[in-house]
Formats: C-alpha cells, sequence, structure tokens
C-alpha cells in the first residue's frame, strides 16, 4: 500500500503516515480532548459555588470529574497538542521529507487516540478513575478504598495512561532519529530553529521520563489486575509510588512547557522582527533545564517521611532550576525592548504566556522552599501556581495554533476575532485563576471550604465560564477562517524566518520541489537530478542523485488495525480482575473490592490478542518503502542507520524501564530491611537460567555471522537454536513458579514475593515478545530467503535480545543469590 | 564486527563470570555478604560491558549512542540511590 487518497475522503485520515495528515490528526484529537476535560471542569467549578458543594456531583463524582480533568488536561491534551504541531512542523523545519519511521508515527497517534477512548469508556464502566491524577499510593489501588476504585473504569483509566505511555514512547524513538539524522544539509544543531530545539529537548526528557511512568504505571496494573501487593504493602508503598511518579513528574513540567517556550520564542522572533537576544545562551538554558529538571523531583515530597537532607538538597535544586528560567525570560524581554512589536494574535498569546509563566514562576518558588511547603501543599496556592505554570504553555500553543494556521489551512484568521478570542481568554483565566491565590487556605481535592471564602470561589467560577467561552470564540474564529478567510500566501508574517514559510500554503505532499539546503549559509533548494545529469555546480549535489527521486510510500492500513487491535485486547484487560479475585479466593486469598465478572471482558481480550498478532504480522511483511534522505546533517549519530537508532533508542526507553521496576525492588528491600527479605528461590534454576540465556546470546551473534556470510542453512540453524534456548528457559521459569504454587505460594502472599513474580515475570514477557519475532524471522527466511541480502534485521533483533540477556545478568543475583 | 573466535572466547568468559557470581554466595565461599555483593555487582558490570561491547558491536557505533545508553544507566541509578538514601 502506498498511495494516499485526497483529503475529502475518510479513507485518508485512516491509512495516512505522512507527518503534516498525522500532525492535523493530533490537533483536532487533543483540542476534542480539551473539551471533555474542560467540560468536566466547568461541572466541577459549579458544584463549588457553594461550600460542600452546589448538589450536582456526589462525593464519587466529584472526585472521577477532578482526576479525569488532570489526566485528561496533563496527557491527553497538552503533550498531543505540542506533539501536533511538531509532527507537522519540525521535519518542515529541518528540511525532512517526512519523518524517519512514517508508520510508526500513525501507530503513535492510534494509540493515543484509542488510549484517550479508554479514558472515555471508563467512565460507562462503573465510573472512571478517581484517586486523583497524581494516583498516589494506597489510592491507587481497590485495597484500602473499594468503594471508589473497585471498577473497570478504575482499571480502563490506567491501562488508557499505559497505552498513552507506550504511544509517547514510540513517538519519542521517531522524532529523536529524525531530528538527529533527517536535517538538511548545513543545518547543523546549534542553528535549528528555536521550536525544532525546544521539541528535541523534550523528546529527550520524554525519553527518560515517560520510561519511569510506565515503569510505575505496570506495577500499578500489576497491583490492580494480578493482585499484587507493590501499593498494599503494610510499609513503603506510599514512597514508592511517590518516588516513581514524581521521578516522571517533575520533567513533565518542563515536557508539557517546552514546546510552548518554543513557539514564544519563535513568535517573538516573527512579529518583533529581530532575532532572539543571546539565542546560543538560550539553548544552553533549556538544555540546563532539562537536565536539572531530573534533580529536583523529591520537591513534591517535602510532606512525606524522606529525610530532612535530601529535602534542603531538594530545595537547593529547585532553586537553581529557576535560575535558567531567569535567563529565557529576560531573553524575551530584551528581544521585545529591540524590536519594533506587531501585536498580532499570535504574538499576543504569547506574550499573555509570558506574562503568566512569569507569575506562576514566582509562586511556584515558595512551594520550593521546604517550610513555606509545610503551609502551602494540600491548598489551593498548589492549584493556583499549577495551573498558571500550565495554562501559560496551552496560551503559547493556542498562540501557535493562530501563528501556524495558515500554513496548515491555507486560510488567513480575522485579526479582529483572533484579538477578541485572546481578551475573553486572558481576562476569564485571570478571573477563575487569580482568586485562588487570594483563597488559598481552601484545601484541595475537595468541595468543602470556609464559608468566608465563598465570594473568591464564586468569582473563580464565573472566570472558568469566561474562560470556556473564549473556546467556543476560537472555534468561532477559526471555523470563520475555514469558511470565508482570504487565501494564506505563503509566508504571511513578514519577518518570519523558518523554512516552512519558504513553501506553499498548505505544503504538498512531499514537502519540497527540489531538496533544501543550508550549505551556503542560508537555505536554497537544489536539483540533484539537474545538478547531476548537465553537470550543474549546485551547491551539495551529490553523486546519488537519483535516490532523492525514490518513491516514498504515504499509507499504510496496519498502524490503525494494531491500534484498533489494541484497544480491543486492553478493553478486555479491564474486565478481568474478577476472575483473577475468583482464582486467588480458591486459593485462600481474602480480596478486598473486585467488579462483577463479565464474560465479556475475557472474550474481548483474546480477540484482541488475536488481532493483535495479525495486524503485526501484517506489518511485518508489508513492504513500506521510507528512504532515508541521501544527503543529511547526522551528528552525533552519523554511523548508525535510522532503524538500528531507533532501536538503541527504544533500549535506552527500555533501560529505564526495567531499571525503574528494579529500583522498586532495591527500594522495597531497602525499607523493609536488607537482611529481614524473606524470598526463597530455587539457586540453581536461576545458574541454568543463566547459562540457557549466555548461550542464545551466542547462538544469536552466531545468526549474524551467517546472515552476513549468506548461508541459509547457517542462520536457520543459529535462529532455531536461539528460539529453542528461550524455549527452554521459559520451562525452567514454569518449573521455578510451579513449584512455588505447589507450596501454595503466588504473586499476591507477600511483597517479596509480589516483587520477584512481576520483575522475572516482565523479564520473561520480553523472553516471550523475542521468541514470537525470532518466529517471523523464521518464517520469513523460509519462505523468502529473507536477511540474506540485507542482514541488518538480524542484528537489530540481536540488539534486542542482548539487552534481555543484561537483564538478566543483574536478576540473577538480585533474586537468587542476594 | 569481531570473529567467531571472539564471540567464542566471550561466550566462555561469560560463562565463567556467571559461575563466579554464584560461586560468591555457595556456603563454603570464604567471602562475607558484602563481600559477595560487591563482587557480584563488579562480575556483572563486568558481564554487562562484554555483552554490550562487542555482541551488540557498541564499541564499534558512535560514540554517542554509548553516552545515550550510559545516560540511561545514570537514570537508574540517581533514581535508585537517591530514593534509597531518602528514607535512610
Amino acid at each position: 500500500m502506498g498511495d494516499l487518497p485526497p483529503m475529502t475522503s475518510v479513507k485518508r485520515w485512516l491509512v495516512t503516515t505522512n507527518h503534516k495528515d498525522v500532525g492535523i490528526l493530533y490537533l483536532a484529537t487533543a483540542l476534542f480532548f480539551l473539551l471533555l476535560g474542560g467540560v468536566l471542569a466547568l461541572l466541577f467549578r459549579a458544584h463549588l459555588w457553594a461550600p460542600g458543594g452546589l448538589g450536582l456531583l456526589s462525593g464519587d463524582e466529584y472526585n472521577q470529574a477532578v482526576t479525569s480533568h488532570g489526566l485528561l488536561m496533563v496527557f491527553w491534551f497538552l503533550s498531543p497538542f505540542a506533539a501536533g504541531f511538531a509532527n507537522y512542523f519540525v521535519p518542515l523545519q529541518i528540511g525532512a521529507d517526512d519523518l524517519a519511521f512514517p508508520r510508526l508515527n500513525a501507530l503513535s497517534y492510534w494509540f493515543y487516540l484509542f488510549s484517550g477512548i479508554l479514558i472515555a469508556a471508563s467512565f460507562f464502566q462503573g465510573g472512571t478513575f478517581a484517586g486523583g491524577w497524581t494516583m498516589y499510593a494506597p489510592l491507587n489501588v481497590p485495597t484500602y478504598t473499594p468503594a471508589m476504585e473497585a471498577t473497570s473504569g478504575g482499571n480502563g483509566t490506567i491501562l488508557g495512561l499505559a497505552l498513552f505511555v507506550i504511544s509517547i514512547t514510540v513517538g519519542t524513538v521517531n522524532f529523536l532519529v529524525t531530528i538527529h539524522r533527517s536535517r538538511a544539509e548545513g543545518l547543523g544543531l546549534w542553528n535549528m530553529p528555536l521550536f525544532t530545539w525546544s521539541w528535541l529537548l523534550t523528546v529527550w526528557m520524554m525519553l527518560f521520563a515517560f520510561a519511569a511512568l510506565l515503569a510505575a504505571v505496570l506495577l500499578q496494573l500489576s497491583d490492580r489486575l494480578f493482585l499484587t501487593q507493590y501499593f498494599a504493602a503494610e510499609q513503603g508503598s506510599g514512597l514508592l509510588w511517590a518516588h516513581l511518579f514524581w521521578f516522571f513528574g517533575h520533567p513533565e513540567v518542563y515536557i508539557v512547557f517546552f514546546p510552548a517556550l518554543g513557539i514564544m520564542f519563535e513568535t517573538f522572533q516573527t512579529f518583533t522582527g529581530r532575532r532572539l537576544v543571546g539565542r546560543k545562551w538560550v539553548i544552553i538554558s533549556m538544555v540546563l533545564v532539562a537536565v536539572q529538571s531530573f534533580l529536583v523531583w523529591m520537591h513534591h515530597m517535602f510532606l512525606t517521611t524522606i529525610n530532612l537532607e535530601i529535602k534542603t538538597l531538594m530545595m537547593a535544586t529547585t532553586i537553581g532550576i529557576s535560575l535558567p528560567f531567569d535567563l529565557m525570560v529576560f531573553a524575551l524581554i530584551y528581544t521585545m525592548i529591540k524590536g519594533r512589536v506587531r501585536f498580532t494574535t499570535p504574538f499576543l498569546f504569547a506574550l499573555g504566556a509570558l506574562v503568566l509563566f512569569i507569575l506562576g514562576g514566582i509562586t511556584g518558588v515558595f512551594l520550593g522552599a521546604v517550610v513555606l511547603d509545610y503551609e502551602f501543599r494540600g491548598t489551593y496556592w498548589v492549584v493556583a501556581h499549577f495551573h498558571y505554570v500550565m495554562v501559560s504553555g496551552v496560551t503559547a500553543l493556542i498562540g501557535g495554533l493562530f501563528y501556524w494556521w495558515p500554513k496548515i489551512t491555507g486560510k488567513m484568521y480575522s485579526e479582529a476575532l483572533g484579538k477578541l478570542t485572546f481578551a475573553v481568554y486572558f481576562i476569564g483565566f485571570n478571573l477563575l485563576y487569580f482568586p485562588q491565590f487570594i483563597a488559598w487556605e481552601t484545601p484541595r481535592r475537595v468541595f468543602h471550604f470556609n464559608p468566608e471564602l465563598t465570594f473568591f470561589h464564586q468569582l473563580s467560577t464565573v472566570g472558568a465560564f469566561v474562560f470556556g467561552a473564549s473556546f467556543l470564540v476560537m472555534f468561532a474564529t477559526l471555523i470563520h477562517s475555514l469558511a470565508y478567510g482570504p487565501r494564506a500566501p505563503d509566508n504571511p508574517w513578514e519577518y518570519s524566518r523558518t523554512a516552512e514559510w519558504a513553501i506553499s500554503s498548505p505544503p504538498p505532499l512531499e514537502n519540497w520541489g527540489g531538496r533544501p539546503t543550508y550549505a551556503s549559509g542560508r537555505l536554497e533548494f537544489v536539483d540533484d537530478v539537474k545538478a547531476a545529469t548537465d553537470g550543474g555546480v549546485t551547491q551539495g549535489a551529490t553523486a546519488d542523485a537519483h535516490s532523492h527521486e525514490e518513491h516514498a510510500d504515504h499509507a499504510s492500513i496496519w498502524p490503525f488495525g494494531i491500534g484498533v487491535a489494541t484497544f480491543i485486547f486492553f478493553l478486555g484487560l479491564t474486565g478481568i480482575t474478577s476472575y483473577l479475585v475468583e482464582f486467588a479466593e480458591a486459593r485462600g486469598h481474602s480480596v478486598v473490592g473486585a467488579p462483577d465478572p463479565n464474560i465479556i471482558y475475557p472474550v474481548l481480550t483474546v480477540v484482541g490478542l488475536v488481532a493483535l498478532g495479525y495486524t503485526l504480522f501484517k506489518f511485518g511483511v508489508e513492504e513500506f518503502n521510507a528512504p532515508e534522505m541521501p544527503v543529511a546533517e547526522r551528528w552525533p549519530f552519523e554511523g548508525a542507520g535510522n532503524t538500528k537508532l531507533g532501536v538503541w533508542v527504544f533500549l535506552a526507553s527500555d533501560v529505564v524501564v526495567f531499571g525503574a521496576i528494579i529500583g522498586a525492588y532495591v527500594f522495597m528491600r531497602l525499607h523493609f530491611g536488607w537482611g529481614t527479605w524473606q524470598l526463597d528461590t530455587i539457586q540453581w534454576a536461576g545458574l541454568l537460567n543463566t547459562y540457557v540465556l549466555l548461550t542464545s546470546s551466542f547462538t544469536v551473534i552466531l545468526a549474524l555471522v551467517y546472515a552476513e556470510r549468506q548461508s541459509k542453512r547457517g542462520l536457520l540453524g543459529a535462529m532455531g537454536a536461539t528460539l529453542l534456548l528461550a524455549l527452554t528457559f521459559m520451562s525452567v521459569k514454569a518449573y521455578e513458579y510451579g513449584s512455588k504454587f505447589a507450596d501454595g505460594i503466588y504473586w499476591w502472599s507477600s511483597i517479596e514475593y509480589s516483587i520477584y513474580f512481576v520483575t522475572t515475570g516482565m523479564h520473561a514477557l520480553h523472553v516471550i515478545i523475542g521468541v514470537l519475532i525470532a518466529l517471523f524471522m523464521i518464517y520469513r527466511i523460509v519462505s523468502v530467503d529473507a536477511y540474506l541480502e540485507d542482514h541488518r534485521p538480524v542484528e537489530f533483533f540481536g540488539l534486542y535480545w542482548h539487552f534481555v540477556d543484561i537483564v538478566w545478568v543483574f536478576l540473577f543475583p538480585l533474586f537468587y543469590l542476594m | 564486527m569481531a570473529d567467531v573466535r571472539t564471540y567464542t572466547l566471550i561466550y566462555v568468559v561469560l560463562l565463567v563470570l556467571g559461575t563466579g557470581k554464584f560461586l560468591f554466595f555457595m556456603d563454603a565461599s570464604p567471602l562475607t555478604y558484602n563481600m559477595a555483593l560487591a563482587g557480584t555487582f563488579a562480575l556483572a558490570v563486568a558481564k554487562t560491558l562484554l555483552i554490550s561491547g562487542y555482541y551488540m558491536h557498541l564499541l564499534e557505533e558512535p560514540r554517542a549512542i554509548s553516552y545515550m545508553m550510559v545516560i540511561a544507566v545514570f537514570m537508574v541509578f540517581l533514581l535508585t540511590i537517591a530514593a534509597g538514601y531518602s528514607i535512610q
């Protein structure tokens, strides 16, 4: 499949892999989730009109509304909205034809959409998750809150979040490979546009931060679906969750804010007609923030039992992280002072974002100080501060929507309506959140407050509706533009500097007429074919001239198919807990709270799994051409191909996922007392599996040797041996687990055995995935003599398999010897 | 890329190192628990370096890939050590 139907066809949007189409899908879907999260906010703000609530919502409904509002806005609106712009504009800004892996890009989108549908569906599965968007333990598992959480909907929310994180991980791999390996000739990292810079740092932070969240969510799912004890242990659970969540959660603030910051830089430059003051230092500051973001997470834990020394250290690092931001804020202010400002709608939004961010930043410094945090924690001060920062990001992103709207749609919008949107938006937002600073003593997460604060809460509620109305004005403005707006020129903004403004509005499918190059110091387009055939002197023309003409595919139905199959599978998983409860209770385990069994869920699980297998197979055998750019800047990854780098980036993410799960083991064992840990495993089985896995690593490397020698027989033999060794490993594992079950020990028996079964089980799951890949590869070798001409897939599989081996190198001593 | 002989040699070394970890913790081992712990960790790191350097060919890849993996491992140690320290 490769041909793309027209944009008016529904089929186009189901099969497209083109980065601009996927960008539009992200933007539209994120706006839908903004509306959903916004309506929920209006609902509970109306409820807060009077102390104790107006009676619109029950206590549990209020909790559900507040929780899902937070989750939807942070995860399903903010980052995906930025991802929409990144999809559309990062390839254009760096002079690429598309993202490095177009089908994976579409897959990211479909995982994102279906993860959001899981959240929406969870409301109709006995109620969505209601334990707060931070999902603190033990509120995140049913043990202590059966009435709130023991629903399939509660599981659905967390499964939705897991699918969302998988979407992020796939997207992260794609963007990192693209930005590092597909930049136009002459476009060094220093000279990349600032929006692309901000997105590059965002995806680097995502790579490590979201991996920690994935680990946390997987452990929580293990508790919720399979009844393990991570977050219901007698001690340490709350801290374990807080560490894992906030190790992700604080970088997440910058993950959300950086793309908005990038848009602010772009729009300030364009509408002041001046290059950003201190551009180099701004980039260095962003890099510093990205690094520092991983060194402050415990300032979210000042009210827990962590020791004072680490609190003090985190207070210092928190104050430290505000310094690079100061530089960025001053750079923006000086750019305004030195330039000639044109107050267009995008600029007004960007300026508004700056104002809100300054207020949000200053009020955040209070929370970074241990002593002040003791007073402010859990109050509306946090709510107001948090929204000033986050919605500062939203404000800049809305500015980005107006900025790039003419490029995406080819239509101009009405400046008068745009400015009206901004006025209503800005007034509404401040009316909503500023009174919350005054009424800061209101406790978070409940609807009971001191009656003396009623006036401020009523102001806030009025502000919420004004703020909500501003989005209606915005949609009206955009619809008006589509219907009546004049055609947009290639570059409607006089001083815009980036490459997307050098092509038509909207851009053509293939982006460029000629190959973009910055070799001369400015953007030019060269015709490689002409240069190679008529002896032209165009700079940058290469011997490999014809490869630019290579046909690129833009359509595949299988990303959508995998998305649907995964959705069905995950929807099925939401309701399997009750069957696990039956299984556990039959073995003497007592379980608090479980939804009623419903046969539809196991059926959906099986159907989804089968469909997933089928669609993945079709994805694997599909002919889809996404050529690497023949001429590109690739620092610092020149020597590795796109796919190999992609595998390594994925492994870096998996290191953090596995590392966090192993870290959870170390943390809980330290908490319980290292020497008092009660775990009895079969040492010889662990040693035997060590030998088995090491041998399989050897056979995989032999497979690569035979593939290079183009020996089909040798390749088949080595891959077959690897497969047999993997199955041997699983058999030993089955024996181990079976002997524990025979002794009446299961994964719910104690925290020690929960951790043992989950950690080794996660590793076993990786082995099973390896087995499936090996089976697929053997099928391909037998059926089409695969990998003899191009042995790289054998190498990529080997990378994965060796990684699985390395994980076992650590699991063996941790669980069998120590 | 190394030859089959090198791969075989590394395989044998890996088997020996794997056995070494097991021996450290045997009842007959003269090592204390903490010494065995440290020795096992050292052997695990050595095995990881051998597998990643030779079997995964990290030695032949752009150095930036090694840096990326080191950062990932650093993140794990940062989280684990800081979290562990926070409850001391």
